[in-house]
């Protein structure tokens, strides 16, 4: 059996949603980056799923692309977020405003 | 004699060795001049005579005629089609190499007495064999790029050596002057050679003569390119040949070492235009227009030259204005189409005026670097050697018969005639005159009479008498008693020796040329230059040259005759002093001032510049430049405080944006493509 690929796009929209409502609801930025990485996986879900629908791998290879540089962007955001903390004692993102215009 | 060293393909590598020695000894010289001193006048001496051995040994190649072409030719490189670099050794060239290197040689020789003691010894040398490596390049090129690379080398080394003394203002202004004037004589060649690259598509010599029927063609602005190509290459011969009116650094370039003087501002730099028109007979052969316009200047020059030159009274100033009367001679005589009287006229000038110099140069060194002739007199009996050499030059000069100048001169303003420009052969005769007059008014000045060095200057009507004998600085601040003494020695053998082996050829240079058509000296021209076209084939004037001759002799006579009446009777000698007090005070504002030609610049270039640099930067600069910079740093900072408004540094509200803005997007493209397919 096939699962059909209205389905696919229907959970990779629910799992993008959860990461936006994340981003941009919570202010702990770890749990934010983890949004990030649902988001990121939601858009990998429907490459996949695609790939396999077209019968083309260049959907594969997107995916491997992206978790590269999802692993990228996840050890810079905790680099900032630990040298956030060293300097202001505060991980909370509301409080750290020092990047004001 | 030399075919073995000859290449298979007619190709000749002599030619590198003789183009590059000189080179080497420059380079040598910048890099271990401090240090090997002592050897720089020997070796940098040693460099030149090199080439010179090899320019006569080259002599066979040099005049050979091989499949039609002249001389002998190396490539050195092939850039792009049409662009071929090479040198090319035939007999116009090879008479220009053996007199760059061969005096070049005797005036490098001399140049170790006169510049002993000098500080900067090494130096001198190495911008001497570089001038001499620049010249080479001027005349050994086959194609116009060459030439003009030369022509600018030729410059540069000018510019150093006018300024050796860099310590003299007056030295370093009349340096940045030779400059300026032979810049402007460059732009005018540039034009020339982009109309022939343009409309020949080639660099060489050979494709842009084959081509000067192409050239003739195509007009602008009513004259055919060629006679613009013709004027073009003018304008640089005569900022180079110190013609009129772009010859006023000629005379200021005397503030370098007399050596210099005699050779690169009398015997060789400056007949580079006489070489030019030479090489480029086929441009001026097939345009009456450029022929008149060249013989005119050259003239004109001639003239102006010969009556400047009786109102000096520095020696080496007089010797100047003489140079540029005898260019104006030369490029006379190539300019009418006279091409191998004005090109004998260098050769033999080439001699007399370089045994002037540096006779002159004995002079001046022997008297401290005194330079005004004022202050000289009675000096045949302190000086013998050089009275001989000074009388030898002037007789030369003079056009005095069996000796050098005679024979040429003679060529030149006969040529006029023969090429129906009887004006120009008026004023050639004139200035014959004029010329026996102010060289033996120097002749008779300096030599005759009592020593007037112990005169005091404003008694003989010098005006300035601190700047009348400028004295080089570097010799001047080594002016201790052993020192002082020493320069009042009779100057040495080294000094001696080259102006002694002079005196011959400017004897004997000229009878190369007598036999007419079948002398040694048109057989060694024979197949050299372009015949003239247009005006047909030169005819025969009614008066013949032994007539012309004469009437040339009775002027140089008269010239003489005045000039004896002014300074040589005993009467004169005996009131030098009063004779030459008011005559220095009494003459004509008009000669004083060199016919206004440096005032006419300074207002015209000088003031206007100065001018227009005021306006601009008092009112240009800070208003429009000025004011057009703050204006855009005053806006850049009033968007900067406007776009300041969006950092608020609150990381949820930049998400925010984000996600609204992709929302935005999808929006957009589920409206414009539509949602379902």
């Amino acid at each position: 059996m096939t699962v059909p690929i209205g389905d696919y796009v229907g959970l990779a929209s629910v799992l993008f949603f959860i990461g936006v409502a994340g981003v941009l609801l919570r202010r702990n930025p770890l749990i934010m980056l983890m949004s990030i990485e649902l988001m990121f996986n939601a858009a990998n879900l429907l490459f996949v799923a695609f790939s396999r629908v077209w019968a083309a791998n260049a959907g594969h290879v997107f995916a491997f692309l992206v978790i590269t540089v999802a692993a990228a962007e996840a050890a810079i955001g905790l680099a900032i977020v630990v040298t956030v903390f060293r300097a202001e004692k505060n991980v909370d993102v509301d409080e750290v405003r020092s990047l004001r215009g | 004699m030399i075919h073995h060293v000859m290449g298979v393909d007619g190709s000749y590598p002599l030619l590198v060795a003789l183009w590059l020695l000189p080179l080497a000894g420059a380079i040598f010289w910048w890099t271990f001049g401090p240090q090997l001193k002592a050897l720089a006048g020997w070796l940098g001496s040693a460099a030149i005579a090199g080439s010179f051995v090899l320019t006569l040994l080259s002599w066979g190649a040099g005049t050979q005629s091989q499949g039609g072409a002249l001389g002998a030719h190396q490539a050195l490189l092939s850039w792009m089609s049409g662009f071929d670099f090479g040198l090319l050794l035939d007999p116009l060239s090879l008479l220009w190499t053996s007199i760059i290197t061969g005096v070049g040689f005797l005036i490098h020789f001399y140049s170790i007495g006169y510049m002993d003691g000098d500080r900067a010894f090494a130096r001198f040398f190495a911008y001497m064999n570089f001038f001499v490596f620049a010249m080479l390049t001027l005349v050994l090129s086959d194609n116009f790029i060459g030439l003009l690379v030369g022509w600018g080398l030729v410059g540069l080394a000018s510019y150093f050596l006018i300024g050796f003394w860099f310590e003299r203002p007056s030295a370093v202004a009349a340096a940045r002057k030779a400059f300026v004037m032979n810049v402007v004589g460059d732009v005018g060649m540039m034009f020339a050679i982009f109309i022939i690259v343009a409309n020949v598509h080639s660099i060489g010599f050979g494709d842009a003569f084959a081509g000067a029927g192409a050239l003739a063609g195509p007009s602008f602005f009513h004259l055919p390119l060629l006679v613009w190509v013709c004027i073009g290459l003018f304008i640089g011969a005569a900022a180079k040949s110190a013609q009129v009116p772009l010859h006023t650094w000629l005379p200021d370039a005397m503030e370098g070492p007399t050596p210099v003087s005699a050779l690169i501002h009398a015997a060789t730099m400056v007949t580079a235009g006489v070489y030019l028109v030479a090489r480029c007979s086929p441009f001026w052969s097939a345009s009456g227009d450029a022929q008149l316009l060249v013989g005119t200047i050259g003239g004109i020059t001639a003239l102006l030259g010969a009556i400047l030159g009786c109102a000096q009274w520095d020696i080496k100033r007089i010797l100047a204005y003489s140079t540029m009367s005898q260019i104006g001679y030369m490029i006379m005589g190539v300019g009418v189409g006279a091409y191998e009287g004005g090109v004998a006229h260098f050769f033999t000038h080439a001699f007399f005026k370089a045994q002037l110099f540096l006779g002159s140069g004995l002079i001046i060194h022997a008297l401290n670097n005194e330079q005004d002739v004022r202050r000289m007199g009675g000096l045949a009996k302190k000086l013998p050697f050089a009275f001989v050499a000074m009388l030898v030059g002037v007789l030369a000069i003079s056009g005095v018969p069996g000796l050098s100048g005679f024979f040429s001169k003679d060529a030149v303003i006969y040529g006029a005639l023969e090429h129906r420009h009887p004006w120009l052969y008026g004023v050639g005769v004139l200035t014959a005159g004029i010329t026996a007059y102010y060289m033996f008014r120097l002749l008779f000045v300096t030599f005759f009479g009592t020593y007037r060095g112990g005169v005091d200057p404003s008694d003989l009507g010098i005006r300035h008498p601190e700047l009348a004998g400028t004295m080089p600085a570097s010799h001047a601040q080594e002016g201790d008693a052993a020192h002082e003494a020493e320069h009042h020695h009779a100057p040495s053998w080294i000094m001696n020796l080259p102006v002694a082996i002079l005196i011959v050829p400017s004897i004997v240079a000229g009878w190369l040329m007598v036999g007419g058509a079948n002398s040694p000296w048109s057989r060694f021209f024979a197949s050299q230059f372009a015949p003239i076209q247009e005006t047909g084939q030169a005819v025969a004037p009614s008066i013949s040259e032994g007539v012309t001759s004469l009437v040339v002799l009775a002027l140089v006579a008269a010239g003489f005759a005045i000039a004896f009446v002014r300074y040589g009777t005993r009467a004169a000698q005996a009131d030098a002093v009063a004779r030459l007090r008011s005559e220095s005070v009494h003459m004509s504002p008009l000669l004083t001032n060199l016919f206004y030609f440096d005032a006419f610049y300074d207002l015209i270039v000088v003031r206007t510049s100065q001018l227009f640099g005021t306006l601009f930067g008092r009112g240009v600069d800070p208003h429009v430049i000025d004011g057009t910079v703050r204006e855009a740093a005053y806006a850049a900072g009033q968007i900067g405080g406007l776009m300041r408004l969006l950092q608020t540094g609150l990381v949820r509200f930049y998400a925010l944006v984000l996600v609204f803005g992709a929302a935005c997007f999808i929006v957009y493209y589920a409206l414009a493509f539509g949602v379902a397919r």
